[in-house]
Order: C-alpha cells, then sequence, then structure tokens
C-alpha cells in the first residue's frame, strides 16, 4: 500500500512534468488542429518541417551563439571571482564563511526586473558604450549565478575537508600555491561543474533582463520569432528545453560514474 | 613601514575584487534607485512610496503576493513530499539522475519554452482543455487559464517543485537513519516518528526553502510576459513603467516600485538567513 502510494504520486507528478510538453511537442509537430482532434486523426499530419524551419533561420543560430558565448563567459567570470575567495576564506579565515554566505545571497535580492530599472539609472545614462554590447550582460548574469556558484564550491570545500588537507599538504612543506592548485582544486571538479551547469540553465533562461536592455539572445529570440512562426517557435523551444536537460543529466551522469556526488542544489 | 602579514595580503587580493565587483554592478544601481524613489523630481518626499503602493500598484503587489504565497506553500510542500520520497528510493537509480537533472533544468530554464508549453496544454485550443471538455468539464471555470489565477499558479508550479526538491535534499539528508532506529526502538510508530521527531528538525529548512519559492515566483518574469504581458503583477506593471519613461514623473513611480520589491525581497532573505542558521543546528555532522 505504502510502496503504490509511492508510486502513484511519482506517477502523477511525472504526468505533470511531462504532458504540456507533449501537448508542445503536439502543436509544434502536428498540423491537425485540436478541434479536429480524434483517435482517428491522432496519428495523422505529423512532420519534423517546423523545426527544420527553425533551424534554417539564421537569426536562431546568432541568437544560439550569443547565448552560449555568454554562459561561457558567465561561469568564468562567476568563478574567477568565486573560488579564489571561497579557498582563501576556508582555509584562512573559515569564521568568514556565514557572511560570504550571506552576501552572495544579496543578488537574489534585486532580482532582473529591478536591476535593469537601476541600471537604466546609471549605466544606461551614465555609460552608455558600456550596454552597447551583448556582453555586457555577462557582469549582471554572473551576480545572478552567485548564490548557488558559492554555496556549491563552499559545499565542495566542506565535502573534501579543504582545511585538513592544507594542513597536511603545509606540514610536508608545500607551499600555498602548490597546496591549492595541485590539491584543492582537482577536488573541486564536481562542484565546480554543477555551479556551470546551473549557470548555463540560468543563462540560457534569462529573459527579462535582456529583453528590456534589447538584447537578442536565444530567449528574446524565441518570442519574437514564435509571434511570427507559431509552430516552428514552439518546436524551437521544446529543442532547446530539452537539449539542455539532456547536456546536463549527461555531465552529471558521468561526474557520477567517476564516484563523484553532483549536488545541483541552490541552497 | 609596517609589514602587512601575508594572510592578510592574500585576503586583500581575493576579496578586493568580489567588494568591486559587487559595489559596481550590484550596489551603485541598487542605491541609485532607492535614491531616486525618495527624491521624486528632485526633493525629498515620500509621495512616490505611497502612490507605489494604491490604486491598480496595490492590487499589484497584492496579486503577486497572492500568487507567490500560493505556489510557495504549494509547491514546497509537494516538492518536499518529492524529496522524501525519492530518499526512501533506492532502486531505479537513473531516475534518481534524471531528476536531478531535470529539476536543475526546470527551476532555472522554466521560463519562455514553459509558458509556450502551458499555452499548448491549457490555453483555449490547449490539448488539456480540449480533453476535459471531451467529458464535459470546462477548466477555464476554474480559473485554470494560462491567464486566470489558478492557470498562473500551475504553471509556476513546474519551476518551483523542482526548485524545493533540489533546496531540501540536504536538509533530508541530515536526517539521521539512527534518529529513526532509536525511535523505532522505542516503540515509536512511523508517523508518530515523523510527527515528534522528522517534522519539527525539517520545519526551519521546509519554511526556509518555501521563502525561497516566494522570492523566485515574486520576481518572475517572463513566463508571466509570455502568457499576458498585460497582466497585474508587480514584474510586468515594473516593465510597463520602464518602457513608456517618455512620460516625465512616472519613471519616479517605477523606482518606488522598485524600492518595495527590494525591502519585501530583502525582508524575505534576511528571515530565510535565520531559518537557515537553526536549521544547520541539526544538520552539522
Amino acid at each position: 500500500m505504502k510502496t503504490f502510494l509511492k508510486w502513484a504520486f511519482l506517477v502523477a507528478l511525472a504526468a505533470f512534468f511531462i504532458v504540456p510538453l507533449l501537448a508542445m511537442a503536439r502543436f509544434a509537430f502536428q498540423s491537425v488542429p485540436v478541434i479536429l482532434l480524434t483517435p482517428e486523426t491522432a496519428l495523422q499530419g505529423w512532420s519534423i518541417d517546423p523545426i527544420i524551419a527553425a533551424a534554417q533561420e539564421p537569426q536562431m543560430w546568432a541568437a544560439s551563439r550569443t547565448s552560449v558565448l555568454l554562459a561561457a563567459f558567465t561561469i568564468l567570470l562567476t568563478l574567477l571571482l568565486l573560488i579564489p575567495l571561497a579557498i582563501v576564506t576556508e582555509i584562512k579565515a573559515p569564521h568568514l564563511r556565514p557572511l560570504l554566505t550571506a552576501l552572495t545571497l544579496l543578488p537574489w535580492v534585486v532580482p532582473p526586473i529591478a536591476l535593469v530599472v537601476g541600471v537604466a539609472v546609471t549605466f544606461r545614462t551614465g555609460a552608455p558604450w558600456f550596454l552597447a554590447s551583448v556582453f555586457s550582460l555577462v557582469p549582471f548574469y554572473a551576480l545572478w549565478a552567485m548564490p548557488f556558484t558559492y554555496r556549491a564550491l563552499d559545499a565542495g570545500l566542506q565535502a573534501i575537508n579543504a582545511r585538513t588537507l592544507y594542513e597536511a599538504a603545509r606540514s610536508m612543506g608545500a607551499p600555498f600555491a602548490t597546496i591549492v592548485m595541485r590539491v584543492i582544486l582537482p577536488n573541486m571538479t564536481a562542484s565546480i561543474v554543477a555551479a556551470a551547469a546551473l549557470t548555463t540553465a540560468l543563462v540560457l533562461g534569462e529573459f527579462a533582463f535582456a529583453s528590456l536592455l534589447l538584447k537578442e539572445t536565444l530567449p528574446t529570440f524565441m518570442v519574437n520569432f514564435q509571434q511570427s512562426q507559431a509552430r516552428a517557435g514552439l518546436a524551437l523551444a521544446l529543442v532547446v528545453l530539452l537539449l539542455t536537460a539532456v547536456a546536463i543529466s549527461v555531465v552529471v551522469r558521468a561526474l557520477r560514474r567517476r564516484g563523484l556526488s553532483v549536488q545541483t542544489t541552490g541552497l | 613601514m609596517k609589514r602587512i602579514h601575508p594572510d592578510t595580503r592574500i585576503g586583500l587580493l581575493v576579496a578586493l575584487p568580489f567588494v568591486a565587483f559587487i559595489s559596481l554592478f550590484l550596489l551603485y544601481p541598487t542605491v541609485a534607485i532607492v535614491f531616486s524613489a525618495f527624491t521624486p523630481g528632485g526633493d525629498y518626499s515620500v509621495a512616490g512610496l505611497g502612490r507605489a503602493l494604491s490604486g491598480s500598484y496595490r492590487q499589484g503587489f497584492i496579486n503577486s503576493t497572492a500568487l507567490a504565497g500560493t505556489t510557495a506553500v504549494i509547491g514546497g510542500i509537494i516538492g518536499l513530499t518529492l524529496a522524501a520520497v525519492m530518499r526512501t528510493l533506492q532502486r531505479p537509480r537513473w531516475l534518481h539522475s534524471t531528476l536531478d537533472s531535470w529539476s536543475a533544468v526546470a527551476s532555472q530554464l522554466g521560463g519562455v519554452p514553459l509558458a509556450f508549453a502551458f499555452i499548448a496544454a491549457i490555453g483555449t485550443q490547449g490539448l488539456l482543455t480540449k480533453l476535459f471538455n471531451q467529458v464535459g468539464i470546462n477548466i477555464n471555470d476554474f480559473g485554470v487559464s494560462p491567464t486566470g489565477f489558478w492557470g498562473l499558479v500551475v504553471v509556476y508550479l513546474y519551476f518551483q517543485i523542482p526548485l524545493m526538491f533540489l533546496v531540501s535534499l540536504p536538509a533530508l539528508n541530515g536526517l539521521r537513519p539512527t534518529w529513526r532506529e532509536a525511535a523505532a526502538l522505542m516503540g515509536a510508530s512511523g508517523a508518530r516518528y515523523w510527527l515528534r521527531v522528522g517534522i519539527p528538525i525539517l520545519t526551519p529548512a521546509a519554511l526556509g526553502g518555501m521563502l525561497l519559492l516566494f522570492v523566485n515566483s515574486f520576481a518572475a518574469y517572463a513566463t508571466a510576459y509570455v502568457l499576458n504581458p498585460g497582466g497585474a503583477l508587480v514584474p510586468l506593471q515594473i516593465r510597463f513603467l520602464l518602457q513608456g519613461n517618455v512620460i516625465s514623473g512616472e519613471e519616479d513611480l517605477g523606482y518606488a516600485i522598485v524600492t518595495w520589491v527590494i525591502t519585501l525581497l530583502l525582508a524575505s532573505l534576511f528571515l530565510l538567513t535565520f531559518l537557515q542558521r537553526r536549521t544547520l543546528r541539526w544538520t552539522r555532522s
């Protein structure tokens, strides 16, 4: 009975997650209007033309390229800022960890829709050249990636007992830089990958900030494209969603196989 | 010259770029908004802040709070239950990694594709709308349409449940099996164990998770914008004021609304940090 309830719950939840995607797939890839949909017509009119139409859109490739580059730069910037900070805090000043945990949560106080207003009064009037390039989004995306990136890195440092490792290496005479590069960093792969995966999902999904600063990224392109080509737009959105999910799941599984547990937790 | 301790030097070396970064890209724009909100038209006044909580803007705050609160509580309970159920299941190992990755994607990537999916499912021409019509139920009558309140709740749950699942995993892992065994040895049933031990220990973490869900959905923009750009929700009203900022005076209203949003979210996250301290007391190994 208990097992039955558990599985009933899981199946109901799976249906909640899958049915909207199926409805989306049907609308995108089947040309039969929903009014005419009966068991007899359920298998008619399926074709992959909509996604081919989306793939033939040069702007789609340009927007995808922009979003992928944005994700890469954002990951790089967040990690460059936070890895040294997380390691030094853990080793030299562990009493400052709660402060850093609270500080890195601050970006969530000012979500994209709020910060974009601040950017309009500061950078747009004071330094408009800064917002000219689409890559001016990178520092802001790095901000919103900070809360979960710091937590992933900190969890990784706790899990490997970084302070003990540091003291052990130190007692054998290794200098600080060597310890960080050869002992601590190689042990943090799992948390770095987890943070990178979440950052990728964040950047590929962020719409408010890019849209209000009139930058063309994959999400803003998708909204415009869907308005002109409804079915191809839906097909594209579905493919992007599933490809990202599959990519992240492949990475998580590869790490698991190497015995690294991945905590994709936000907090 | 006084020599700087090497630890201090390395501390400064890693802290300065971080502080400079936060100051320039987060604090500077934020302070500018709050300052502008208190000085509409150049003079100190709180009139703008009052106007931001009246009329249709008050309704926006009420709607957004109701939506964020409802989805935080429902999503929180379902997400926590999901995490608890998954913890008891060892066997299909693929299910764990699939759910982990799916949750990471669904909790972040949501936005635009999610709105499209629900238009296809519960829109006027949606597949589910049609299916329920066949058995004589009009789901729009229950407010379940992509623009109705319960429709938005359903759509938001799609990213709230995975987020809660991710957030509550560590807290659940903090419940040690030995506690359960100890309770069983003393004759407590499963239900009694949860009532007396499990739930009291999980409560701070669960409330913290729900607060995070609240913050997450209060500020959510993409989904709401695609479903109904003219809806009476705070993020959509901010967009409206920001894009219509040619009319003088209206931008001050925008700053005032954003100031209220920041205040609300700051208070929520303060409470969240406090609750996390309580959680840590039990999950520390």
